[in-house]
């Protein structure tokens, strides 16, 4: 019982059919610390965790808790154990009340009927106690998602868990709110509870975390204290190789306008409303302009008003002096727009489609791929050996791969190539680097810029406030469904943008 | 060699056959068995132990039966007519299959090949029998009476469509009602069309009349002397040539490939700048015109009658057998041509079965039957061909290229392979 560490994850491998997923991983949480866990997407980061909570069973290694070895079956046995986790897509029931959704599966009784009082008194001591101010009474679907995942800490905390998993929490946050959750996150540690944070994102762990594991590839890199590393060094031990986090650019030299939009007004799917309110705004060759924001605050809507994926109510969209308002989404493609989809699943790619029937997918009828309406096989082939090539996009079997079974990142590059190499005057990008780790985001990145600097004009919408301030030239901030500010990322600070995609500061005049 | 068989083995389609395949095998041993059951329990003066082995030698093989020998024994060897028959009753299904399986590739059930069917029927044998061969040259009648039945199909298919894209009605319920209407509408015409019905001195009341009563009946185009006393024409190389043409249109074409893409995902293809709507519309009329032009090729084989007076209340099964069709030969064009062939030699087996024992013919019915619920399963059988594939492949890879193989399988198989890790791969 005198063991330094309340849990031990000793020697863990995994193995699924031809990957090993986690090999000899060795990870130590001490009591009352805050431990981060960093890696790469499939760097094996979430199949340790499932071992630790009981999904999966290690072909190899050990599970201590208190120096004892125990056996976790599944996720009762975790539960037992008082492991908690939040899981990065919340398990919580959206019509529920958030009181009904922190007791349900550990609901207090008494012959059958729910002993709602007690359970009530529990749940309001926790949330004073730790600061977590949610309305118990309210449904899940209404509160927003800062208050869905205090519900799911809350739910942690009631079940009295005393080591804490935190899977990728602070990805859907507001930087005040991850702020915020910071500070929870410290209240727990002193209050002597232990806590996995799981991330690839670095500031948070420079802030937050007492010691750093780093897995790469399925292997265990080594834990490092955070106060005698830097955020070059963990980033190099993530990836492997040094990695450029900042974006090296020069400074934009903007030149004609390429886009011109005034008063567009865009129509929600959600509400009576209007989810773009007759917003104005210019592009010009060579910049980066940077739609910032909160999701869910007409970035979406607006990027359909422009590409014509949904009818814009009002307004007047200009591309290369064209009049695009009216045109069809192929003809404003034509016209000189190419455009990286938010969401790579639903847009981006057929994901039963192959890697090179994905690659044509803008431009299969142009004379290079077709004629008289047969498709030429052998020009698609090479035109997607070429690509695959130029745009290091890794797949299994080359350009035959099915969509679908390709990894997150290449499918972004596969998209990336797919818009890019179609050589448009606008390229828009909607969240290009989403869900992505350092080495791609690095990637991704430098191509922008390169297309900035051959005279592209490129739309970026983010949430990420890091790619915000370094990728852009200007920074323009939406908040319900106007723009709210014009910022320049050089003269502006994190504190600031956050004010404004908050609604709680904006420009007087709106002139851009 | 045996690294070109494996190769081939790990290929999907070869899978996709294999799966096809236990699935046949399957249900015929499910039809022995039950052919056991009855022989067992059945009349002993119908069944002996001797008639149970005969029920299921021609459960296999009753395409190969020539009948009866002097001694009473059942007779084996090339039969022309049951050949010939299998070929003329393939034509059918085998459009309605192909109907189904370009509907089921676009992303689209359609169920309403009946309908489809029916007014097919009526097109043609309406064109066919209005337009006096003595006016107009025979062959031209067929072609219009074709492209009548093949038209009004299209029309007919392209409703559902129009319904889903644009006012979101599922086509399963549109293609269900459209299928009643069909059935009303077409006896409705027949019935007001007396001139089309057999006359009552011929006996046949209830029947319209066979397209060759004016002359207009499909070339043989020699089969008939290659299959001797079956009613065989060439129908057949019609319907292989159109599913071929199918293939052409799916795999090799523009058009295809952006049918294809509106239906593995609409968002994504009209992301792409392709007209969704127009292509859902589009798939149903081809898919329409399909499931008509197999009414088409069967009723003007010449020989072939329609009975119009029941339609209203039973809707004909040509239509819906193109569902098993297509699945057997998981929405293949190419594999609909044997599935259907095959289909329809179950149904010349259980023909013999009947003649042959005391059995009855509808046994076929349950082993199809048996074979369609299998084949639905034909993805779950591909899968455990490819699990067992992945056990077999999986041990001792080389200590060297472990680590290489390891890199490459997180890029490329993570997402599939660890369920964990793919939600960490897609958002972040």
């Amino acid at each position: 019982m005198n063991s330094e560490y309340i849990i031990e994850m000793l020697n863990i491998r995994k193995e699924f059919p031809g990957i090993v997923a986690n090999d000899d991983i060795t990870l130590q949480l001490r009591k009352g610390e805050i431990h981060a866990l960093l890696g790469e997407n499939g760097a094996g980061k979430s199949t340790l965790m499932s071992v630790l909570f009981g999904l999966y069973q290690p072909e190899a290694g050990v599970i201590k808790k208190n120096g004892q070895v125990v056996k976790i079956n599944n996720p009762n046995d975790a539960t037992a154990l008082e492991i908690g986790m939040v899981h990065q897509h919340f398990k919580l029931v959206d019509v529920f009340t958030v009181m009904d959704n922190i007791i349900l599966g550990a609901e207090d009784s008494k012959l059958g009927f729910l002993q709602r009082k007690k359970a009530r008194k529990k749940v309001e001591e926790l949330s004073k106690r730790y600061n977590l101010n949610v309305d118990l009474d309210a449904k899940v679907e209404d509160i927003s998602v800062g208050m869905q995942q205090r519900t799911e800490i809350l739910k942690m905390l009631y079940r009295d868990n005393e080591i804490l998993i935190f899977d990728e929490p602070t990805a859907v946050l507001t930087p005040q709110e991850i702020d915020e959750l910071m500070e929870i996150m410290r209240g727990f540690a002193k209050e002597g509870k232990s806590i996995l944070f799981i991330t690839h994102k670095l500031n948070e762990i420079m802030a937050v975390a007492d010691r750093v594991s780093v897995l790469r590839k399925g292997k265990y890199i080594g834990t490092v204290e955070t106060k005698n590393t830097t955020k070059q060094e963990l980033s190099n031990m993530m990836v492997g190789r040094p990695v450029q986090l900042e974006v090296q650019k020069a400074p934009s030299n903007p030149g004609e306008v390429v886009l011109s939009v005034q008063g567009l007004t865009v129509p929600s799917k959600l509400h009576k409303n209007n989810a773009v309110k007759g917003v104005s705004f210019q592009v010009r060759k060579g910049e980066i302009v940077c739609i910032a924001g909160i999701d869910g605050n007409g970035q979406s809507e607006l990027v359909y008003g422009l590409t014509g994926l949904e009818k814009a109510s009002g307004g007047k969209v200009t591309l290369c002096g064209k009049d695009i308002s009216k045109a069809s989404i192929r003809g404003r493609a034509n016209a000189g727009m190419s455009h990286i989809p938010e969401d790579r699943h639903k847009h981006g790619l057929v994901l039963d489609f192959t890697l090179e029937q994905n690659l044509v997918l803008q431009d299969f009828q142009d004379e290079r791929f077709q004629k008289l309406g047969f498709i030429n096989s052998g020009a698609i082939r090479e035109y997607s050996e070429k690509l695959i090539e130029q745009f290091d996009v890794r797949s299994g079997q080359g350009a035959v791969t099915a969509a679908r079974s390709m990894s997150g990142g290449n499918q972004q590059k596969a998209i990336i190539a797919r818009e890019l190499d179609r050589n448009k005057e606008l390229i828009i990008a909607v969240q290009p680097t989403r869900g992505l780790d350092v080495g791609a985001i690095e990637y991704i990145h430098g191509q922008l810029v390169a297309q900035r600097d051959a005279g592209k004009a490129v739309l970026l919408v983010s949430l990420e406030l890091d790619e915000v301030m370094n990728l852009s030239d200007r920074i323009l901030v939406m908040y319900e469904g106007e723009i709210v500010g014009e910022l320049d990322p050089k003269k502006t600070t994190v504190q600031e943008l956050g004010l404004y995609m908050a609604g709680a500061k904006r420009d007087n005049e709106q002139e851009v | 060699m045996k690294n070109t068989l494996l190769d081939m083995y790990r290929k999907d389609g070869t899978k996709k056959v294999l799966a096809s395949l236990i699935s046949i095998f399957a249900g015929l041993v499910l039809g022995s068995i039950i052919a056991v059951i009855v022989g067992l329990t059945g009349n002993p003066q119908s069944f002996s132990t001797q008639s149970i082995f005969d029920g299921i030698r021609l459960i296999f093989g009753g395409l190969f039966s020539t009948g009866r020998g002097a001694q009473g024994q059942l007779t084996f060897g090339f039969n022309p007519s049951n050949w010939g028959n299998m070929f003329f009753r393939a034509v059918p299904i085998m459009m309605t299959g192909l109907s189904v399986a370009v509907a089921f590739k676009t992303g689209l059930f359609n169920i309403g090949t009946p309908g489809q069917f029916l007014m097919g029927t009526m097109g043609t044998l309406y064109v066919a029998l209005s337009i006096p061969t003595t006016v107009v040259p025979a062959w031209l009648v067929w072609l219009l009476a074709f492209l009548a039945g093949t038209l009004l199909g299209a029309i007919w298919g392209a409703i559902p469509g129009l319904l889903k894209a644009t006012r979101g009605v599922n086509e399963v319920l549109a293609c269900i009602m459209t299928n009643w209407i069909a059935g009303n509408l077409v006896y409705m015409f027949f019935k007001a069309n007396t001139q089309l019905q057999c006359p009552p001195e011929t006996g046949k009341t209830g029947y319209i009349m066979v397209t060759a009563e004016n002359g207009v009946a499909t070339s043989k185009m020699g089969l008939d002397k290659l299959l001797p006393g079956s009613q065989v024409n060439g129908g057949i190389i019609i319907a292989i040539v159109i599913a071929i043409g199918v293939y052409v249109l799916m795999n090799k074409t523009t058009l295809g490939y952006q049918l294809k893409a509106c239906g593995a995902n609409r968002h994504a293809a009209r992301y792409a700048g392709i007209k969704d709507k127009r292509n859902i519309v589009l798939s149903m009329a081809i898919a329409g015109a399909l499931a008509a032009s197999g009414a088409s090729l069967y009723f003007l084989s010449g020989n072939a009658e329609f009975a119009w007076t029941k339609i209203y209340q039973s809707l004909p099964e040509e239509g819906f057998n193109g569902i098993p069709v297509a699945l057997l030969a998981t929405n293949h064009p190419i594999g609909v041509i044997f599935s259907s062939i095959f289909m329809s030699m179950l149904n010349i087996n259980g023909q013999m079965l009947q003649n042959l024992t005391s059995y009855n013919k509808h046994l076929s019915d349950i082993i199809i039957a048996a074979i369609v619920y299998l084949s639905s399963f034909s993805l779950l059988i591909k899968m455990l061909l490819s699990k067992k594939k992945k056990e077999k492949a999986a041990p001792a890879p080389e200590p060297a290229k472990e680590e290489a193989k390891a890199a490459q399988a997180e890029e490329t198989a993570a997402p599939e392979e660890t369920a964990g890790d793919s939600a960490d791969a897609e958002e972040g």
